[in-house]
C-alpha cells in the first residue's frame, strides 16, 4: 500500500517540476526563464521520474489510474483522469532523458538565436502536451495533448518565419495532421454517442463496428506519417534540428502509435482492421525506405527512416503486439534523436552544409560525432544486442511466425534491407571516402554541451534495448523456436542491404554520370505524391465549389432558369413580334380578315 | 340559298377582302368600303321585303345616310393625308410604328 502511494507521488513530482517553468515566470518578475534554467528543470525531471519507474517495475503493479473532476459550473464537470501504466511510466524518464539532451544539445546549436528562451520554452510546451497525451486514461485529455503536439509542431517547424518554405512546411504538418485529426474527432463523436464515455477502460474490448476503428486508424495515419498522408514529415526537416530531434523522431510522431496502443483491446478482436493497419504500415515503411535511398540531405535520410520505422511500429500493431510497438517506440527513441544531433553537429561543423555529397572524410575530423552516428547507425539496423536489436529482431520474428499476409511480409522485410542500405550509405558518404567539403569549414566539436548529450544518447542506445526488455514483464508470450532461415531472416536482410549499400558507394565513387532510370525518378522524386495529391486535392475542391456555387446557383438557376430566364423569354417573344408591328393598317385588317375567316370556318 | 342571298354575301365578302388585303392606294380601300356598304344596303332592303316586316324598311335609308357620311368622311381623310404626304400610298401612313 505504502508503495504505491509513494509510487502515486513520486509520479506527479515530475509532472510538477515541468510545470513550474510555465508557472513560476508569472508569480514574480524575478524568476523569469532562461534556456539553462529549462535544461535544468527537465533534467532534475528525469531524475525524479526514475524513482516511480524502479518502484513500478518492483512492485509488480499493473496501472494506476487518478480520478479528479474539475467543477465547472455546477453540471458540468471535465473529467481528468490519468493513467499510469508501464507504458506511461516507461515513457516518461525516456522522453524526459531524450529531451534533456536534446536541449543541452540546444544550447549549442542556436546560440546565436534572438529568441533562444522562447524556443526553449516552446519545446517544454511539446514535452507538457505530449506527457498530457501520454498519461491520459480518456479520450478527452488525450485529444488535448494531441492537439497540443500539433500546435506545438506548427510553430517549431516555422520557427525560421522568413524562410518561406519553412512556412509551407509548417502548414503542410499542420494540414495532413488536421485530415487525420477528423478520424479521432469521429471515433470520440462515436464512443460518445454510442457509448457514452470517453474513458479508456470502459471502451469494450468484444466484437464492435469497424467505424471508430477506421477513425482511430486515421488518427494514426494523420500523425505518424503513415503513407496517404506522410509528406509532413520529410517537409517538417525545415524546422531546427533539435526540433527535428524532438519531435520528428522520438515524442510527437509516436503519438498516433500510442493511440492505437493505448485503444488496442478494441483492434484486437477487429481482423479487418489489424489488416488494414498491417498493410498500411507494411507499405509506409517500404516506401519510407525506397524514398531514403535517393535523399541527399542528411537530415531528410534520418527524417525518411523515422518514417520507416514509424511503419514498422503500425506493422507491430497490426500483428497485434502493442507491447512490442511500445518497446520499438523506447528504443527508437534514442537511436533516432541520437542520428539527429549528430547530423546537427555535423551541419554546424560545416558551416551550414547539409548535402552528403559534399561531406567525406569527417571521421578523422569529428570523432565523437561520427562514432555516435555509427553507434546509431548500427542500431537502426538491428545490429545484434543494440538497442534496436531487441525490438526489430523481436518484429520480424513475430512476422515470419504469425499468420498473415505474405505482401505485408515482404514488403517489411524488403524495407529492412533498405533501412541497411541507406543508413550504410549515409555513414560512408559522410565519414569515409574523399574529402568533398570546402578547405575552410568551421569545424569544432569541443565543446561539453555538444559531447555530453550524443554521447549520453549513444549510451543510451547500446543499453536501453537490454535494461528495458530485462525489467518488463511481455503480456503475450513471444514465438520461440522457429527455423534458422527465420531466426536469421532479419540479419540475412540486414546483410544484403549492407552489400547493396557498398555496391552504391562503390559506383559513387567513379565519375560516371547517374543513370536517371524510372526507379530512381520513382525513388529521388518521393513516388510523385506530392505533385500528383497536393494540386489536384485542391483543384478538385475548388472546382466543384465553383460548380455548386457559381455556376449552378448563380448562372442557372438565378439566370437561366430564374428571373432573368423569364425576362429573357419575353424578350425574344417581344423582338419577334415587332416585326409585326409596323403600323400599317394593311397587317392589322389582314389580320383581322383571317381571324374572321378562321372563326367561321371553325364554327361550321 | 337564294341567288340575292348570295350575291350580297359574296359581294360583301369579296370588299371585305378587298379592304383588308389592299395593295397600295387609300382610295382603293376607300372603294371596297362603300361597296360593303351596298351590299349592306341591298341586303337590308330585301330583308322587310322577304320577311313582311314594314317596320324595319326604315333601315336601309338610314344605313345609305350614314354611309354617305362616312363616305364624305373617308375623302376628307383622303384629300387631307394626300395633301400632307403627297400621295395616297399606304405605307406612308406608319406614323405609329416602333
Amino acid at each position: 500500500m505504502e508503495t504505491q502511494l509513494l509510487l502515486n507521488s513520486c509520479m506527479l513530482t515530475p509532472m510538477m517540476i515541468i510545470l513550474m517553468p510555465t508557472l513560476l515566470p508569472l508569480l514574480s518578475k524575478s524568476l523569469q526563464n532562461s534556456p539553462l534554467i529549462i535544461t535544468h528543470t527537465i533534467k532534475s525531471a528525469f531524475l525524479t521520474s526514475l524513482l516511480p519507474l524502479t518502484l513500478f517495475m518492483y512492485s509488480g503493479t499493473e496501472s494506476i489510474t487518478l480520478c479528479w473532476e474539475w467543477k465547472f459550473i455546477m453540471n458540468f464537470k471535465i473529467p481528468i483522469s490519468l493513467k499510469i501504466d508501464q507504458y506511461s511510466i516507461m515513457f516518461l524518464p525516456i522522453a524526459l532523458f531524450v529531451t534533456w539532451s536534446i536541449l543541452q544539445f540546444a544550447l549549442w546549436y542556436m546560440a546565436s538565436d534572438p529568441h533562444l528562451t522562447k524556443f526553449f520554452f516552446y519545446l517544454m510546451l511539446f514535452l507538457i502536451a505530449m506527457l498530457i497525451l501520454t498519461i491520459a486514461n480518456n479520450m478527452f485529455l488525450l485529444f488535448i495533448g494531441w492537439e497540443g503536439v500539433g500546435i506545438m509542431s506548427f510553430l517549431l517547424i516555422g520557427w525560421w518565419q522568413g524562410r518561406a518554405e519553412a512556412n509551407t512546411a509548417a502548414l503542410q504538418a499542420v494540414l495532413y495532421n488536421r485530415i487525420g485529426d477528423i478520424g479521432l474527432i469521429l471515433s470520440m463523436a462515436w464512443f460518445a454517442t454510442t457509448l457514452n464515455t470517453w474513458e479508456m477502460q470502459i471502451l469494450p474490448s468484444t466484437q464492435m463496428s469497424i467505424f471508430p476503428l477506421l477513425g482511430l486508424i486515421l488518427a494514426a495515419t494523420g500523425k505518424s506519417a503513415q503513407f496517404g498522408l506522410h509528406p509532413w514529415l520529410p517537409a517538417a526537416m525545415e524546422g531546427p534540428t533539435p526540433v527535428s530531434a524532438l519531435l520528428h523522431s522520438s515524442t510527437m510522431v509516436v503519438a498516433g502509435i500510442f493511440l492505437l496502443i493505448r485503444t488496442h483491446h478494441m483492434l484486437a478482436t477487429n481482423q479487418a482492421a489489424l489488416t488494414l493497419c498491417l498493410c498500411l504500415g507494411a507499405l509506409s515503411t517500404l516506401f519510407a525506405a525506397t524514398c531514403a535511398i535517393m535523399q541527399n540531405d542528411i537530415k531528410k535520410i534520418i527524417a525518411f527512416s523515422t518514417s520507416s520505422q514509424l511503419g514498422l511500429m503500425m506493422v507491430t500493431i497490426g500483428l497485434n503486439l502493442p507491447q512490442l510497438a511500445f518497446l520499438h517506440i523506447s528504443t527508437h527513441a534514442f537511436f533516432k534523436a541520437m542520428l539527429f544531433l549528430c547530423s546537427g553537429s555535423i551541419i554546424h561543423s560545416l558551416g551550414g552544409e547539409q548535402d552528403i555529397r559534399k561531406m567525406g572524410g569527417l571521421q578523422k575530423t569529428l570523432p565523437i560525432t561520427t562514432s555516435c552516428l555509427t553507434i546509431g547507425n548500427l542500431a537502426l539496423m538491428g545490429t545484434p544486442f543494440l538497442a534496436g536489436f531487441y525490438s526489430k529482431d523481436l518484429i520480424i520474428e513475430n512476422l515470419n511466425t504469425s499468420y498473415l499476409n505474405t505482401w505485408a511480409l515482404l514488403l517489411t522485410l524488403l524495407a529492412t534491407s533498405f533501412t541497411a542500405t541507406y543508413s550504410l550509405r549515409m555513414t560512408l558518404l559522410v565519414q569515409t571516402g574523399p574529402v568533398r567539403l570546402p578547405p575552410i569549414t568551421p569545424m569544432n566539436e569541443n565543446s561539453p554541451t555538444i559531447i555530453y548529450p550524443i554521447t549520453r544518447l549513444a549510451l543510451g542506445s547500446i543499453m536501453a534495448g537490454l535494461l528495458i526488455t530485462s525489467f518488463i514483464v511481455p503480456t503475450k508470450t513471444l514465438p520461440m523456436t522457429m527455423p534458422t532461415l527465420t531466426k536469421t531472416a532479419a540479419i540475412s536482410a540486414t546483410i544484403l542491404g549492407i552489400i547493396m549499400a557498398t555496391e552504391l558507394t562503390n559506383m559513387t565513387h567513379t565519375l560516371t554520370q547517374p543513370k536517371q532510370t524510372n526507379i530512381t525518378n520513382f525513388s529521388s522524386m518521393l513516388g510523385f505524391f506530392n505533385y500528383l495529391t497536393h494540386r489536384t486535392a485542391s483543384t478538385s475542391l475548388l472546382t466543384n465549389g465553383q460548380k455548386i456555387a457559381s455556376h449552378l446557383i448563380d448562372y442557372s438557376w438565378y439566370k437561366k432558369m430564374g428571373p432573368e430566364g423569364l425576362a429573357d423569354l419575353q424578350l425574344s417573344a417581344a423582338k419577334t413580334s415587332t416585326l409585326l408591328h409596323n403600323g400599317l393598317i394593311k397587317a392589322y385588317l389582314g389580320s383581322f380578315a383571317l381571324s374572321i375567316l378562321i372563326i367561321i370556318l371553325y364554327s361550321h | 340559298m337564294s341567288t340575292l342571298h348570295l350575291s350580297f354575301y359574296s359581294a360583301f365578302t369579296l370588299s371585305s377582302l378587298g379592304l383588308a388585303f389592299h395593295r397600295t392606294h387609300l382610295v382603293a380601300a376607300l372603294l371596297c368600303l362603300e361597296s360593303m356598304l351596298l351590299s349592306m344596303y341591298i341586303a337590308l332592303s330585301t330583308w322587310p321585303v322577304e320577311t313582311q316586316m314594314t317596320s324595319s324598311a326604315l333601315l336601309p335609308m338610314l344605313t345609305l345616310t350614314f354611309s354617305a357620311c362616312e363616305a364624305g368622311t373617308g375623302l376628307a381623310l383622303l384629300v387631307a393625308s394626300s395633301r400632307t404626304h403627297g400621295s395616297d400610298h399606304l405605307h406612308n401612313l406608319n406614323l405609329l410604328q416602333c
